[in-house]
């Protein structure tokens, strides 16, 4: 059983957060919120999401699992003002999923949850280096090296936090000293990651007003930040190209 | 980037009054006796130009004096392998193309012309056609870049069929089925083993979907190709990866195919190498490359309808064997292909390939030598575009970091 009601923005949020990874996902569901888990079909980046009973106006679940064709529902909520109040509840005998707002009703075909992916197993990394940004600065960086390549370069160089990246002709390269930062815990990194799915991940993450990068050295990093006013929790996670020379 | 040539095959972006390539086989064909009044079976073939949308020129193609199943080669590509360019090019010059006005909306309220031309389309089966013109058809070969070359063409001023068309059970059920969209009754077709050419010469003369209209040939096809496609495509996405790295090889007139497969969720990409003196050519080497991935392809492929037409065979075959893979396809085009044949050669090319026996390989670099082999073009000029293979080679997974 579900039944909840929410603004629209922190939905939005949510479903728009996911589905930078994925295009169906099962959103699991308990008394206490709802939480993602999903990886993309190329086994590079990953989401966990968790967004915590709080974040909801109103909020009643029992264990499940909904299956959930993302852009079906970004679609729908694209219908939504920003404050405005959303209505969610699970018809268990259609199976069906039913969205109110101001007077529309939805009624949205759920997905047999067996027919997504299976939830990945997470990777349990020990990264030396994190950084925390305004998501404003992380998005204007990933948007001045699409500019010129198709991967950016994040790294430590002493008490400095810098992002490159390097086309066939010109070079990008922006430094961020501590104080410029939130904050800087250093330690040995550098790290090369596709512009196809940072760009796609700072959709999300360029609203946050903090974001927490770890990083490591041709490793993994970890994306981090609050959605729903602090009620709710984003972490990607994304695996690193090869630096080639 | 392909060269505006190879882009543009025949359409006229480089502003000159006529394509200076296609002017070149013009004088290829052979004439057929041609009077104001001819009497053929139609393979069953229509034509729909797309000059002066909506306002088009349509109607069926008939080959003078060839009747019953004699006639059914003249539009049937699938059965065209073993006739060489010249063959084929002189088989398409006896087809006479009959022209008659309709705007694309008179689909769903067809006058009688445009009814006996939609009646003829839905057969499966050469259709006796009489043929009245205002005057003899202009003697002439058209080439271009997605249609097969087509011959005389004459303004139509009365149009008979002498016999009944053959309609596959489907086919008569999804024309009269007004409130099925075009999308869903192509892939009930499709399923019901109706050819795609039967498709698309339903789509095209407005006989598919909820508000019907009449479709210029050369966006019928691809659009056929695509929606076909994708349908596949869905199921595949879901079908188990396949375990081996597979290497298909084969082609057509010209047309080399050479298509490998490998581990990983579903992702296609095609490579297109323009050899100096193939058709379009314009001197140089021209290489381009568009790929999918997983979720899809989203707007109009840059390579244009060949893209579709060679994905299709690729996703029959991985249908087939129940399995998703990441494709990368390899399409040169070689001074073999000296006229431009439309984009069927492309999807007859691809199948070529795929129903040849694949050769595992033990990576994917073993494969991609092996395949260097076979490919004239330096793999300098066009491993770099693959972005397919830049994932593979240099992005990790998060799997490997477990």
């Amino acid at each position: 059983m579900f039944k909840a009601i929410i603004e629209s923005e922190k939905l939005k949020e949510t479903i728009e957060a996911v589905s930078s990874i994925v295009d169906e996902a099962k959103i699991n569901l308990t008394p206490d919120g709802i939480s993602v888990k999903a990886v993309d079909p190329a086994n590079v980046a990953m989401i966990t999401l968790n967004l915590k009973s709080a974040a909801f106006e109103e909020f009643t679940a029992t264990e499940g699992e909904l299956g959930v064709d993302l852009n079906r529902l970004n679609d729908i909520l694209g219908m939504a003002e920003k404050a405005e109040i959303v209505e969610i509840e699970l018809d268990e005998e259609s199976h069906k999923l039913v969205i109110g707002m101001s007077g529309l009703t939805y009624k949205i075909s759920l997905l047999d949850p067996a027919s997504i992916r299976k939830e990945p197993k997470v990777p349990q990394l020990e990264l030396p280096a994190r950084i925390v940004l305004t998501g404003t600065d992380l998005k204007r960086a990933v948007k001045a090296a699409e500019k010129v390549s198709d991967h950016m370069g994040m790294g430590i160089d002493g008490e400095i936090f810098y992002l490159e990246a390097e086309g066939d002709s010109d070079r990008m390269r922006l430094d961020m000293t501590k104080d410029q930062l939130i904050s800087l815990e250093p330690g040995d990194a550098r790290s090369l990651f596709s512009l196809d799915y940072l760009s796609d991940m700072v959709k999300s993450a360029g609203k946050a007003n903090e974001v927490t990068i770890e990083l490591g050295k041709d490793f993994p990093t970890m994306i981090k930040f609050q959605i729903a006013g602090g009620n709710g929790e984003v972490n990607y996670l994304l695996a690193p190209r090869i630096e080639s020379d | 980037m392909p060269s505006l040539c190879v882009s543009c095959k025949g359409k006229g972006l480089c502003g000159r009054p006529a394509c200076p390539i296609l002017e070149r086989f013009k004088s290829l064909g052979t004439t057929p006796k041609l009077s104001d009044n001819i009497f053929g079976a139609s393979p069953p073939s229509v034509f729909v130009g797309r000059y002066g949308y909506p306002q088009v020129s349509a109607g069926p193609l008939v080959p003078p004096e060839v009747t019953g199943s004699d006639a059914a080669v003249y539009d049937s590509p699938g059965s065209w392998n073993n006739l060489s360019i010249r063959d084929i090019v002189g088989l398409r010059s006896g087809l006479v193309r009959s022209n008659i006005k309709f705007h694309v909306k008179d689909a769903s309220n067809p006058d009688a012309m445009l009814q006996k031309t939609q009646e003829l389309a839905l057969s499966e089966k050469p259709v006796d056609t009489e043929v009245w013109f205002s005057k003899v058809p202009r003697v002439g070969l058209r080439f271009d870049g997605v249609l097969s070359p087509m011959g005389p063409a004459g303004e139509v001023t009365k149009l008979d069929i002498a016999q009944n068309p053959v309609v596959p059970r489907q086919v008569d059920k999804a024309v009269s089925d007004t409130d099925a969209r075009a999308v869903d009754e192509i892939g009930e077709l499709y399923n019901a083993d109706i050819t795609v050419d039967h498709i698309n010469r339903l789509l095209s003369i407005g006989l598919l979907g909820k508000q019907r209209k009449i479709v210029p040939t050369r966006w019928s096809i691809t659009a056929t190709d695509d929606m076909v496609g994708k349908m596949l495509i869905d199921d595949i996405r879901y079908f188990p990866e396949v375990n081996d790295v597979l290497l298909y090889s084969g082609g057509l007139h010209g047309n080399h195919f050479e298509i490998l497969v490998f581990p990983g969720a579903f992702a296609y990409e095609l490579i297109e190498i323009w050899m100096p003196k193939a058709v379009w050519s314009t001197g140089a080497t021209s290489v381009g490359s568009d790929w999918e991935d997983y979720g899809g392809k989203k707007g109009y492929s840059n390579l244009g309808g060949g893209y579709y037409a060679a994905r299709l065979p690729v996703l029959e075959h991985l249908h087939r064997m129940h399995r998703s893979a990441n494709v990368f396809a390899i399409r040169e085009i070689t001074p073999d292909y000296w006229a431009p044949l439309g984009v069927w050669v492309v999807r007859e090319a691809a199948r070529e390939a795929v129903s040849s026996v694949p050769v595992s390989f033990d990576s994917v670099n073993d494969a991609l030598d092996d395949m260097s082999l076979r490919i004239n073009t330096v793999s300098e000029m066009w491993r770099p575009e693959s972005k397919l293979l830049d994932r593979k080679m240099n992005q990790k997974r998060l799997m490997d970091f477990l």
